[in-house]
């Protein structure tokens, strides 16, 4: 009896003692995620869903920008691609989380998220546009107009657009959104006075509703962006090889090309996405 | 003076013109309200361009196939399915072990039951998502599973756990979810067993039935049958939870309709429909409860 009592606690501590251990395992040597990928044969991409950037098609597929480039990495690197769809809010959190092995997600680089995560060259430029209801924001002439307590903007928490509204309108009322298509919606309806996302969604947009919603700003982009690949931290080997392929795509004009086909107007893919008649 | 206490008033079989008037008014509510939005929502409503995401037509071969939609809300009664079974006995196992004599494994479900209780879902499963799956999945090598194997790559595994690349997304889900309801059905048990006299545990003891056999025969078929109703709740509940999970990018059927949407940009018809699903489900859940109740009752006359 005693012996069984002792039997018990020794196996509590030794599960307990198992358990910490997986909690605590830390690789001895980092290894390049490069490895990784060459070993299991797949890349993986953490990808949020965003027009024109990814999106998904009528059978359901992914398309768009971004899984362009996703497939050519990986067709380089002689492995499959494979995605990994994320909510945007937690893309960060599950790269270090191992989830997947990069973000190729129309990611901008900022300084706050460097400290977290590491980028690699850009591979697209873009900037934000603002959308703005025609209506409500009748008589506004400049930028300048919008920095109102009485104005509302809607943006995408968790992006930079938001950033980019609290920074340019500091007394306008901002309100957060857990994706575009409501934020935009606002903007539609009338509750907010415009929103501010990547470009060209919001020209998208206002194509779709052009007596009530226009491009701000004569349809000037608001701010540049540096679009680039994440990774996570103290991988060189990767983000060597990740940087340089930008490098090289960006010289042939790949990079180029593929991003005017999905950003300069929708006509070449709308069949693809739409139904809407 | 005691009041005569008034005869019980007779079930009505038939429904009255004020409950008709009731009806036509709360109809008549609805439409106005419908207009009314309507009005003032400008929206250009397009309902085919959400439903070929649940089944497509293709015209070129002219035929259906499933389409995002369909495989989210697969994904999420493969989730909810699962989840319960697990939840059940997680539930069951702490719930007993409330009413143990045994101070050990009463302070472990005690925490248990009081940690998960008194946080906020999200902050759960957000936590605990980023815990198995940086911790616990590359340790048992869940995310590294050889595809082809016999294992994996069978119909069985695709009907009930779904596509094997996402497998580990699925699983964390499921333990997400279970871990999480097991704490409410714990409470649900601990509640039916206590309900049940000391007495009866007592004599059946006294009968010389090992305690396992008397939790079993006596007292859990008693318990069971008083705790049926709140624990359909809790059920129903999980399947509803189960849209958190969407959260940590689970492809269940919320994560899902946020593709759709935000592709499409129709926010309210993806919202309106993924609503009637989960609606259609949950019902579906509380028609067999409804079922099961009636059963136990007559089972025990």
């Amino acid at each position: 009896m005693h012996l069984f009592k002792h039997m018990k606690a020794l196996l509590c501590a030794l599960s307990l003692g198992t358990f910490t251990a997986i909690a605590t395992m830390t690789p001895v040597v980092a290894e390049s995620v490069l490895e990784d990928i060459q070993k299991r044969g797949s890349l993986r991409v953490g990808m949020a869903t965003f027009v024109p950037w990814a999106m998904r098609d009528k059978e359901g597929n992914l398309i768009g920008f971004e899984i362009d480039v996703a497939t050519k990495v990986a067709a380089d690197m002689g492995v499959d691609v494979e995605f990994v769809p994320t909510a945007w809010s937690g893309i960060i959190p599950a790269l270090i989380a191992k989830k997947f092995d990069v973000i190729i997600g129309g990611m901008s680089i900022t300084p706050q998220r460097n400290l977290t995560v590491n980028f690699t060259q850009p591979y697209a430029h873009s900037g934000q546009q603002m959308a703005a209801n025609i209506e409500l924001t009748d008589g506004f002439s400049s930028l300048s107009d919008y920095n109102s307590s009485s104005v509302t903007i809607s943006c995408r928490r968790g992006a930079t657009p938001c950033n980019t509204a609290s920074k340019m309108f500091p007394k306008a009322t901002i309100l957060r959104f857990d994706d575009d298509a409501q934020a935009f919606q606002e903007v539609v309806n009338g509750n907010a006075h415009a929103t501010i996302s990547s470009a060209p969604k919001p020209t998208f947009w206002s194509e779709g509703y052009p007596d009530k919603v226009h491009v701000a700003n004569n349809g000037e982009n608001l701010t540049r962006g540096d679009e680039a690949f994440a990774m996570r931290k103290g991988d060189a080997d990767g983000l060597n090889f990740f940087s340089n392929w930008i490098l090289v795509n960006t010289s042939n004009g790949w990079l180029k090309e593929t991003h005017d086909y999905w950003f300069k107007d929708q006509s070449a893919w709308k069949d693809m996405v739409a139904v809407e008649q | 003076m005691a009041k005569r206490p008034s005869a019980p008033a007779v079930p009505r079989k038939r429904l009255t013109v004020t409950d008709y008037t009731l009806f036509a008014g709360v109809i008549v509510l609805i439409f106005f309200s419908i207009y009314r939005v309507n009005d003032v929502l400008v929206y250009n409503w397009n309902w085919q361009r959400v439903l070929s995401f649940v089944v497509r037509f293709d015209p070129e071969t002219g035929s259906y196939s499933a389409n995002l939609l369909w495989y989210g809300l697969m994904t999420t009664v493969r989730l909810a399915f699962w989840a319960t079974v697990l939840a059940a006995i997680i539930g069951l196992i702490v719930g007993y072990w409330r009413t143990c004599n045994n101070l050990t494994l009463r302070i472990i479900s005690r925490g248990y039951v009081e940690l998960i209780r008194n946080i906020p879902p999200l902050v759960f499963i957000f936590i605990f998502f980023f815990f198995i799956s940086s911790q616990i999945f590359p340790a048992l090598g869940f995310d590294n599973i050889d595809r082809e194997s016999v294992l994996v790559d069978n119909v069985l595994f695709r009907i009930f756990f779904g596509d094997v690349r996402l497998f580990s997304n699925f699983l964390a889900g499921v333990l997400c979810l279970a871990m999480f309801e097991a704490a409410y059905i714990a409470e649900i048990v601990r509640a039916g067993i206590q309900s049940i006299g000391k007495d009866q545990w007592e004599a059946a003891r006294a009968i010389g039935l090992s305690r396992f056999n008397v939790l079993r025969d006596v007292i859990l078929p008693q318990a069971g049958r008083k705790i049926l109703p709140p624990l359909a709740g809790q059920f129903i509940t999980l399947i509803k939870d189960s849209s958190i999970v969407s959260l940590i990018s689970i492809q269940e059927l919320t994560f899902l309709a946020t593709e759709v949407a935000s592709s499409t940009t129709k926010v309210f018809e993806t919202w309106i429909l993924v609503g009637g699903m989960y609606f259609c489900i949950c019902f579906g859940f509380a028609v067999l409860f409804g079922w099961l109740e009636r059963r136990a009752r007559r089972s025990f006359k």
